[in-house]
């Protein structure tokens, strides 16, 4: 007789799921050398870190490491900055992504999809050094793209390099374009996914192209908004360093509207290297994202236990 | 399947006769998706155009898309130092091995983790999951790397940690979780082990997820240039293409380097078109490699997205 | 160990001490430490001061005892970019001549680890703190590499006085006692300086001066005034140049030089880039900040800075170009205008096959602007803006030591290390100058450019490069040393524990707020932006650090 699973052995269900296991082993043998392996390190953020002693033989110092992102008084300002930004890379980006996986779905020319969908993703395929590299040749004053074109119609240049109001906007537009071509991908996948037949059905009972969107398409893109929503939230207080350090550089006129806690402090531990410091921050990021996915994951998991995430 | 459905809508769509409405969308989307996808190239446009223009054009009427007086000088330049062939090959070396490899172990993974009949699947969820939030930091991570693994200098350094990320795997796992469970219980009663049935009966039903995470494996390969900054040394002679051009754009030395031999002064290359046409020669390949997998890739995303 | 490093330290000082009988003092003789270690000093500085290599007798002969059975490679870390193709090859057989050297002398051979320019401070504490042996000869620098922090966050190694005695005598010899003191934090040594080395490392600007004759400024330019002078007749005269295509990254300099011009302040290098805390020639341990004080003249700054960018000085968008060629322009004559310290000068004044504005207009002159002219405010350079160390987790300390006691002392091994081949790089003229050898190609034979050994240049072993134009430069060095006053504050190193967070958001806030006012780039006037920095100033807390820094000078120079 066979044995019910609950009542096997740990060993037992180990010998049952070897291959299972081994399957496992690599992954699991990765991310324990790659990521669990250097964690305990993490106690570098309360030491004074000395080199020759090492993280675990340097003098504990409590939360002096935290001191100087709480004596700035920076630390609220930035927080609200990535959050901010992060929040309209999230919001922003899912509507225009959907919007557009929606107007794709209206073409009726198969080539036009192809050759436009092709084309909305190959700024995904760019590293974010190019990213910069682009940005700076299109907006930058003397030489700029956008400049050239100005003065050829006889207009007054544009001088957004010292312009930091224009760069929340920009910022998101240069989000967009970079990652829309691929979101609208994922919407357009699961748009075409919903029953042929219930769309029939509601173009016979006369609803029209709006009505359609309205209560057949939007409402079956929910559990793909809800998912990648969630998986975007963990990392709502983690900045995108590569885009906007490759974007910003070192421009002190843009700070104020495009700092964000990694920028921040990639310059106040380059001029002073300071491991701690760093690690102090990187240790507060974890745990506001630790904290807001544990929240949101725990509500979904009571409302619609199907999309939470584990 | 996806294909199907958007075939039947298309001929379906031009019985149905059109309302006011539809006509209004469709003339709506098809002028915005041109201006849309208009602006995702011209940006690419500028860097071809500006990798050919002299530098004196540059400074005097600003980069532009059709050069006013083309010259090949800045490629001429580039590809005569011979340095970036060997960037493109270590490039191509790493994103082919690390993309394999990292594919294996994924939708080793992946399979395994949404077998329902696997116990541990969710202590290991949970295990790959944890590691998304939680990171020890740069100082730890680098320690651990050089002193323990001794990678420093090492390209393993730049392969290893790319291999997978958790978002991966999950990824995976959904497009696993999309093939019936039936046929694992089919090959379960024909005897078949786990990685039998796993390497025969799965393995080809995933190609769509294979091109999509092969894609973004593939994509982490070419455009990383942050490993290499931290592990790569000058002992290194060889870096990776990314790197290389990170270096060529914020620093004047690189920059002269990368036409080395040539010329001593930097007042004699031309900077900006030189730049421009590492740009687009770092960048070439991959984008090129895009439309043979893309109709993988998008019915790949379809069968990700549909389940989420 | 230990016990043998102190046999060693016996013999080696009977040795020494043997050898100095009859020597005649050099200039660098000691005047206090105990006898053997005061006898041992003189021979090897008088030995390296006539400079004359392998010769018997001398301080490495106690060498002969040391255990150098085991052929080891020593690691060299320095700043500077590996070269590639042909000019690698060069530098390789530079260096293996040189250790064919150092294979036979001390069993030894070196090998250069290059810190590429690219985010070079982070790669080089970085590769500092694997301690995993990878860098034995660290070159580092109190003011632009973070020598002391390193030294705090126990990257280098303590030197004993007898370890130095033992294994790098000459160098030991050749630094006096006050040097060594310069040398030492918390009682140890940490680096070796390179003091035995004239070089002006203030800024200023270099600038056409036959462009500023004509521009009215008979006597070249005498003053900040004068340079807007000069830049305007520029923009006017040549629209085709950039007068000055700076890069984003120089505030600090300018602010720095027009407080030097402007008032009698002196900096304390190594407390952060700006190095915004200091005294005054006359005052010189009153600590304070110009940035604080000096109100109204950084209030002028800012004006005639916004004028420069009106003008059109840099381009546009200066703050977000971090990669200018301004130098290698200025000497094709695309710029008119390079700011940078008196050794830049003393290249681009020169009519060298580089600098070819000379070979294009007869006419060409280059002048130098520095900064301090018009008060006569210059200091000399702190000896630590090079030094040597060695890394704590060398696996062979004592024979890295012995490695840079060659290389800092020994004629042909120095020259090979800094010059390269004779015949090959570079050739003796007949009047004991550097000259390039017929055919030299600098794009592959300058080894000069590449091996950057500034942590021990010796000007014993120093030859006068022939294409520089020496008239010149020494009769501006000249000129220096009737104003200068030597570094003040070479024993004072900050113990920044208590006040670090608050430097770490002084340094954000003068970064934002000095780039904008050194480049012209704020909005408002500019007694707003003055006075909102000075208030940034306050709120990061420069008061508590002000006072933090006078305490501990007090302790160190004494309270008046």
């Amino acid at each position: 007789m066979k044995k019910r699973k609950s009542d096997l052995t740990f060993f037992q269900k180990v010998k049952r799921h070897r291959t299972l296991l081994l399957m496992c082993t690599p992954a699991v043998l990765f991310f324990f050398a790659f990521n669990y392996v250097p964690l305990p390190g993490i106690y570098v953020a309360f030491v004074k870190f000395n080199y020759r002693k090492g993280i675990f033989g340097s003098k504990f110092v409590g939360l002096d490491n935290f001191e100087f992102l709480m004596s700035s008084g920076k630390l609220l300002e930035l927080t609200r900055n990535t959050i901010l930004y992060n929040l309209a890379f999230i919001i922003l980006g899912n509507l225009l992504a959907v919007f557009v996986a929606i107007l794709l779905n209206e073409m009726r020319s198969k080539w036009f999809k192809k050759v436009s969908q092709t084309i909305m993703f190959l700024p995904y395929f760019i590293s974010q050094v190019l990213v910069g590299i682009l940005v700076f040749n299109l907006l930058n004053y003397d030489t700029g793209f956008i400049n050239s074109i100005l003065t050829s119609m006889g207009m007054e240049r544009w001088q957004p390099y010292s312009d930091p109001s224009v760069w929340p906007v920009l910022m998101v537009i240069i989000y967009l374009w970079q990652q829309t071509g691929y979101q609208s991908v994922v919407y357009f996948a699961a748009i075409m996914g919903i029953d042929g037949e219930m769309m029939e059905a509601a173009k016979v009972d006369g609803a029209n192209g709006f009505q359609r969107i309205r209560y057949i398409i939007l409402p079956s893109l929910k559990p793909t908004v809800i998912i990648l929503l969630l998986f975007a939230l963990g990392g709502i207080v983690k900045g995108n360093f590569g885009l906007f350090y490759n974007i910003v550089g070192t421009n002190p006129i843009l700070y104020g509207t495009t700092d964000i806690i990694e920028t921040y402090v990639y310059r106040a531990t380059m001029t002073d290297f300071n491991f701690s410091t760093a690690s102090a921050v990187g240790l507060y990021q974890s745990v506001i994202g630790f904290i807001i996915v544990m929240t949101v994951n725990y509500i979904v998991k009571k409302i619609e236990p199907d999309y939470s995430l584990f | 399947m996806a294909k199907k459905v958007d075939k039947d809508m298309m001929e379906s769509g031009a019985k149905v006769r059109l309302g006011t409405s539809d006509k209004v969308i469709r003339g709506f989307g098809y002028v915005f998706m041109t201006i849309y996808a208009v602006c995702c190239i011209i940006p690419f446009l500028i860097i071809i155009g500006t990798s050919f223009t002299s530098e004196a054009t540059i400074r005097a009427e600003g980069v532009q898309i059709i050069p006013k007086d083309f010259t090949l000088k800045a490629y001429d330049m580039v590809t005569k130092s011979g340095g970036i062939w060997w960037s493109y090959l270590l490039t191509i070396v790493l994103t082919v091995v690390g993309t394999l490899v990292g594919l294996a172990i994924i939708s080793m993974t992946g399979y395994a983790l949404q077998r329902r009949d696997f116990h541990f699947r969710n202590a290991i969820s949970f295990y790959v999951y944890f590691t998304s939030l939680f990171s020890a930091g740069l100082a730890p991570y680098y320690l651990v790397m050089v002193q323990w693994y001794h990678l420093k200098d090492n390209y393993l350094a730049v392969l290893m940690p790319l291999l997978m990320t958790p978002w991966l795997i999950i990824l995976m796992k959904n497009f696993v979780k999309a093939i019936p469970h039936e046929i694992t219980e089919s090959g379960k009663i024909d005897g078949a082990g786990d990685m039998k049935i796993f390497t025969a009966l799965i393995l080809p039903m995933l190609k769509p997820a294979l091109a999509t995470i092969g894609l973004f494996l593939a994509l982490g390969y070419w455009n990383e240039w942050y490993q290499s900054s931290l592990f790569l040394s000058s002992k290194v002679d060889i870096k990776p293409l990314q790197y290389t051009l990170y270096e060529i754009v914020n620093k004047t030395d690189a920059l002269k380097n990368s036409v080395a031999g040539q010329f001593i002064n930097l007042a004699d290359i031309p900077q900006e078109s030189v730049k421009m046409a590492n740009a687009v020669l770092a960048t070439g390949p991959i984008v090129l490699l895009y439309p043979f997998v893309q109709k993988y890739f998008i019915s790949g995303i379809t069968v990700g997205a549909v389940k989420g | 160990m230990k016990k043998k490093v102190l046999a060693l330290f016996l013999a080696t000082t009977m040795v020494a001490g043997m050898a100095a009988c009859g020597s005649s003092s050099s200039d660098t003789a000691a005047t206090t430490g105990n006898d053997s270690a005061a006898a041992s000093e003189e021979a090897p500085a008088d030995d390296a001061a006539s400079s004359d290599s392998a010769s018997t007798g001398d301080a490495w002969d106690a060498w002969s005892d040391i255990d150098t059975s085991e052929h080891v490679v020593i690691n060299y870390m320095t700043t500077g970019d590996k070269p590639s193709g042909e000019l690698l090859a060069t530098t390789e057989a530079a260096l293996a001549e040189l250790n064919d050297i150092l294979t036979e002398k001390i069993n030894a051979e070196l090998q250069i680890y290059y810190i590429s320019w690219t985010d070079y401070l982070s790669n080089y504490n970085l590769t500092l703190a694997q301690m995993d042996g990878s860098v034995d000869l660290v070159g580092t620098a109190s003011d632009w590499l973070d020598a002391w922090p390193n030294a705090k966050n126990g990257a280098f190694l303590e030197l004993s006085e007898e370890m130095l005695q033992t294994y790098a005598p000459k160098t030991w010899a050749s630094v006096s006692p006050e040097h060594w003191e310069l040398c030492k934090y918390d009682g140890e040594i940490y680096l070796m300086p390179e003091d035995n080395y004239a070089q002006w490392t203030n800024h200023g600007y270099i600038y056409r001066l036959d462009w500023a004759k004509a521009a009215g400024l008979a006597d070249g330019v005498q003053s900040w005034e004068d340079m807007t002078t000069y830049f305007k007749y520029v923009k006017e005269t040549y629209p085709d140049i950039i007068p000055w295509d700076s890069d984003g990254t120089q505030y600090a300099t300018m602010a720095g030089g027009w407080i030097a011009s402007h008032s009698d302040y002196v900096s304390i290098d190594g407390i952060n880039a700006a190095a915004m805390w200091g005294g005054t020639r006359d005052d010189l341990y009153t600590v304070y900040s110009p940035y604080v004080t000096d109100t109204d003249s950084l209030v002028e700054f800012a004006k005639m800075m916004k004028e420069w960018d009106e003008i059109g000085v840099w381009q546009t968008d200066v703050l977000n170009n971090t990669a200018s060629t301004n130098r290698d322009d200025y000497r094709v004559g695309k710029v008119a205008a390079e700011q940078h310290h008196t050794q830049t000068w003393t290249d681009l004044v020169s009519h060298t096959s580089q600098n070819t504005i000379y070979q294009d207009d007869p006419e060409a002159e280059s002048g130098f602007f520095y900064f301090g002219q018009e008060t006569g405010n210059v200091t000399a350079l702190n000896i630590t803006h090079g030094a040597m160390a060695v890394s704590a987790g060398s696996a062979k300390p004592e024979r890295a030591l012995m490695v840079y006691d060659m290389i800092r002392n020994d004629e042909q091994c120095y020259r090979l290390l800094c010059y390269g081949q004779e015949g090959v790089s570079w050739e003796m003229t007949d009047d004991g100058m550097r000259a390039t050898p017929e055919g030299y190609n600098a794009d592959t034979q300058n080894v000069n450019g590449v091996t950057n050994f500034w942590w021990g240049r010796n000007d014993d072993l120093e030859v006068r490069a022939a294409d520089r134009d020496w008239d010149k430069i020494d009769a501006l060095y000249a000129e220096y040393d009737g104003i200068k006053i030597d570094y003040p504050y070479g024993q004072f190193i900050l113990n920044n524990d208590s006040i670090q967070s608050y430097i770490a958001n002084i340094n954000e806030v003068t970064t934002n707020y000095l780039k904008q006012i050194a480049f012209g780039k704020y909005s408002g006037t500019a007694e707003e932006i003055v006075a909102e920095f000075q208030q940034a100033l306050k709120d990061a807390g420069i008061d508590t650090v002000t006072e933090e820094i006078q305490r501990q000078v007090d302790e160190v120079y004494g309270a008046e």
